[in-house]
């Protein structure tokens, strides 16, 4: 594939880019290694310049990071041999270290040297320490140096934004689908609350609530999900039986959707269900990968495989490109319509799931705004409002572009009224050049 | 707690954009834009950094609450930025939009950005317990302010809030000085789903309760209706309670907007002069009623205190000073005396 050709495909994908450099160079700020490599820096600093210190306390937090760096930098320190100090270590919050200087003050010791993180090194319990405890002498400070990263390229910040966008941009493959076909999907949000609802409320009331079974779960999600593809099913007959319009069926179904949320849980949040249920949402089994983010993956490559190699995704376009023209030449217009809701709104339901698991409890709250969202990132992603074309990997870049603002704005301390107004403009702008690009 | 569950913005769909005809624009013009849209929105941040290199920064204290839109949760997130900056602390202040996804999306960022502690009034203190707990496993001190989380298995270094209960036992003093020798019958406008409500009018019906057991002149509490703390429902409620008790001579109102909506069927009523008021919180258009005389007194809260008071207990928790599972802020009662030296009413 041509590069020139690339981008008239994939436009998107540069703004993306851009974005992505803009955010970069904006949130670079100071950050310092953690585990092993700090406590390497560390450990080289203490050997270095003249005496080698006796006494070492090691001030960490109790996080995974913290510990590792502790337990490395004890082990470095115990490399010396005879001349090694004897260390004491402080794991938790700063009540801790101020117990434990309080021991060491106590029993009349001396210290020579504080190894900080640099969480550890800004707690103000040792901000005074030559006053708060005289006895102690004068140690040393010692934290890791820092180096200049952007926040925002930190691989758990990228896990991070595609773990935030991963429910939109399941749901943003069906609505896509149901876009190219000429139709629009307003119900998504409602249909997402619903599943979330019902999934908690079928694990709470008939699987057994906190102590339900992972098989049991599992078939409370699919009922879940499966109710909501029934929903799709009513609006695709409503839309080809009665030829109402989509956007007149899936608003009032949207309505449904949330009235039925709203009974079905009370107006309340249902959040006795197992601990064990945020695997979907919050796992990372695979390559540190959120298990969400991976399923996404999976179905954005199955959704390309559809829309591009198999028969199914032609007669789609083809319904959107020119319906009687499609139903002259044999498509079956009726049933690829049909396909188009189901899928749309099993995949609502399948994302209400997810956000169930991300949150551990199901509410009919979720999902507020949400079809604006996904119809932004289909629009953003090159998919026209008039139905006909798109493309699947498109939709995934709009997405994409929509959670890189939201995030970008978060890190760069903008404003959320403020941040509306610069995400309405930016996808505005994202349309623009998709104009530009198709009329050059 | 003050503010209602919000109404299902659904309808805005109605406000559906068209697809629009553009004329031809060059890609380079509109990215421009779009960077200097973006960069110009930045400015109060990257004034922030320049600041703290100035002064030796202790940090970020990232804030989310449940909505900006209240002047409630706004002058309490204005007060920790300014507090914080006394003691070189940098803020980042977002509001959760009483969306409970969207809050915890921000805390993840928040934890992202490795803050040194963490502020919230939660959408929902049951959906925000995972991401809460999150932040305690990456050993970040979580404070709460206003809306507590009791829930299992979260760490809270501290909660901040409003001592309800006693401010609902001064409106009941405030209810027994309005009455005064005369007594008689009271109404309460409730909102009983919200914890801080209840614990009002356990307050208010405690110190009623003792006043009538001492052998004072007799308050009969006859009705407690829901008024979901809004000024409508208020409204209506109040006129029901005045078909069924003619006689009435007091409603205590859990909010300023259910107590300002009870004022308007009293209007309607022509029982300006039987039937007093109290109210809750002291907001400015619930203390403008009272400089007006429209309602008796309020309890007021101190949202300026808490914001104080969460910086401090900040402090305090990097000092290794041990928090005492809760701070509460006593509210104090403002009559028209009060009102009409304010200089922050017109």
């Amino acid at each position: 594939m041509k590069p020139s050709r690339l981008f008239a495909d994939y436009g998107m994908v540069l703004v993306l880019a851009l974005l992505c450099a803009l955010f970069s160079a904006l949130t670079f700020s100071d950050q310092s290694p953690t585990g092993e490599a700090a406590a390497i820096q560390v450990a080289k600093m203490l050997g270095q310049g003249g005496s080698r210190p006796a006494r070492v306390l090691i001030a960490t937090r109790d996080q995974p990071d913290d510990v590792a760096y502790a337990a490395a930098l004890q082990r470095l320190l115990s490399a010396a041999g005879s001349s090694a100090p004897s260390v004491s270590v402080v794991r938790g919050e700063p009540k801790d270290a101020r117990e434990t200087l309080q021991r060491l003050a106590a029993s009349g010791e001396r210290l020579d040297v504080v190894a900080c993180t640099q969480a550890t090194g800004a707690w103000l319990v040792f901000s005074n320490l030559q006053a708060d405890f005289p006895s102690l002498g004068e140690p040393r400070f010692v934290s890791p140096r820092s180096y200049r990263w952007p926040n925002f390229l930190k691989s758990e910040n990228l896990l991070n934004i595609a773990n935030q966008i991963a429910v939109i941009a399941i749901v943003a493959i069906g609505v896509s689908m149901v876009i190219i076909t000429g139709g629009i999907d307003l119900s998504v949000g409602s249909l997402l609350a619903l599943s979330s609802v019902l999934s908690a409320r079928l694990i709470r009331d008939y699987a057994g609530g906190i102590a339900a079974s992972p098989a049991g779960m599992l078939l409370c999600c699919l009922v879940a999900i499966f109710a909501c593809g029934a929903v799709g099913a009513f609006s695709g007959a409503m839309i080809t039986r009665f030829s109402i319009p989509p956007f007149i069926v899936t608003l009032a179904m949207m309505l449904v959707g949330s009235g039925i949320a709203y009974i079905l849980a009370k107006g309340q949040s249902i959040y006795q269900i197992p601990e064990s249920f945020v695997w979907l949402g919050r796992g990372a089994d695979f390559l540190n990968v959120p298990n969400a983010v991976f399923l996404m993956a999976v179905l954005y490559g199955l959704a390309h495989i559809l829309m591009s190699r198999m028969k199914l995704g032609r007669h789609l376009y083809a319904v959107g490109g020119n319906s009687e023209a499609a139903r002259l030449s044999g498509v079956p217009v009726r049933r690829v319509l049909m396909f188009a809701y189901i899928a749309s709104a099993s995949l609502a339901g399948l994302g209400g799931v997810i956000m169930a698991s991300q949150l551990k409890s199901g509410s009919p709250t979720y999902g507020g705004m949400y079809e604006l969202y996904v119809i932004a990132a289909v629009v953003v992603g090159g998919t026209s409002l008039a139905g006909g074309e798109g493309r699947m990997f498109g939709t995934l870049a709009g997405a994409f572009t929509i959670a890189v603002i939201q995030n970008g704005m978060n890190l760069t301390n903008v404003e959320s009224y403020t941040q509306k107004v610069v995400l309405g403009l930016v996808i505005l702008g994202a349309v623009l050049v998709d104009k530009a690009r198709n009329t050059r | 707690m003050n503010s209602l569950k919000p109404a299902n913005s659904r309808l805005s769909i109605l406000l559906y954009p068209h697809p629009i005809l553009v004329k031809k624009h060059s890609l380079a013009k509109t990215l421009c834009l779009a960077a200097v849209l973006l960069t110009g929105c930045d400015k109060p941040a990257e004034k922030a950094s320049t600041q703290s290199n100035a002064t030796p920064n202790q940090g970020t204290i990232g804030v989310s609450l449940l909505t900006l839109d209240n002047p409630f949760f706004k002058t309490i997130g204005d007060t920790i930025t300014a507090e914080g900056l006394k003691h070189h602390y940098t803020t980042v202040l977002v509001s959760g939009d009483k969306d409970v996804a969207k809050q915890s999306n921000q805390i993840k960022d928040f934890i992202v950005k490795k803050v040194s502690a963490i502020v919230l009034s939660p959408c929902d203190s049951k959906s925000i317990v995972p991401v809460i707990q999150e932040a305690n496993a990456a050993g970040i001190p979580v404070f709460t302010v206003d809306i507590p989380c009791n829930e299992p298995g979260v760490k809270i270094a501290t909660q901040i809030a409003t001592d309800n209960f006693g401010g609902g036992k001064e409106a009941a003093l405030a209810m027994i000085e309005a009455l005064g020798e005369a007594g008689g019958k009271v109404a309460v406008l409730h909102f009983k789903q919200v914890e801080s409500c209840q614990l009002r009018v356990r307050g208010f019906t405690e110190v009623i309760n003792a006043h009538n057991a001492a052998g004072k002149p007799r308050i009969e509490v006859v009705a407690e209706l829901e008024s979901g703390g809004a000024k409508d429902a208020g409204f209506k409620a109040a006129e029901d309670i005045l078909q069924s008790h003619a006689d009435l001579r007091g409603i205590f109102a859990i909010n300023d907007p259910a107590a300002l909506g009870a004022r308007a069927a009293i209007e309607k009523a022509g029982k300006t002069k039987q039937v007093v008021i109290v109210g809750f919180d002291g907001q400015p258009e619930g203390k403008q009623a009272i400089k007006e005389g429209k309602i008796y007194a309020d309890p007021i809260q101190f949202p300026d205190k808490m914001g104080v008071q969460i910086v401090d207990a900040i402090l305090r928790h990097s000092k290794g000073e041990t928090l005492p599972p809760q701070f509460l802020i006593p509210t104090s009662l403002y009559r028209k005396a009060d009102a009409e030296k304010d200089s922050s009413l017109k």
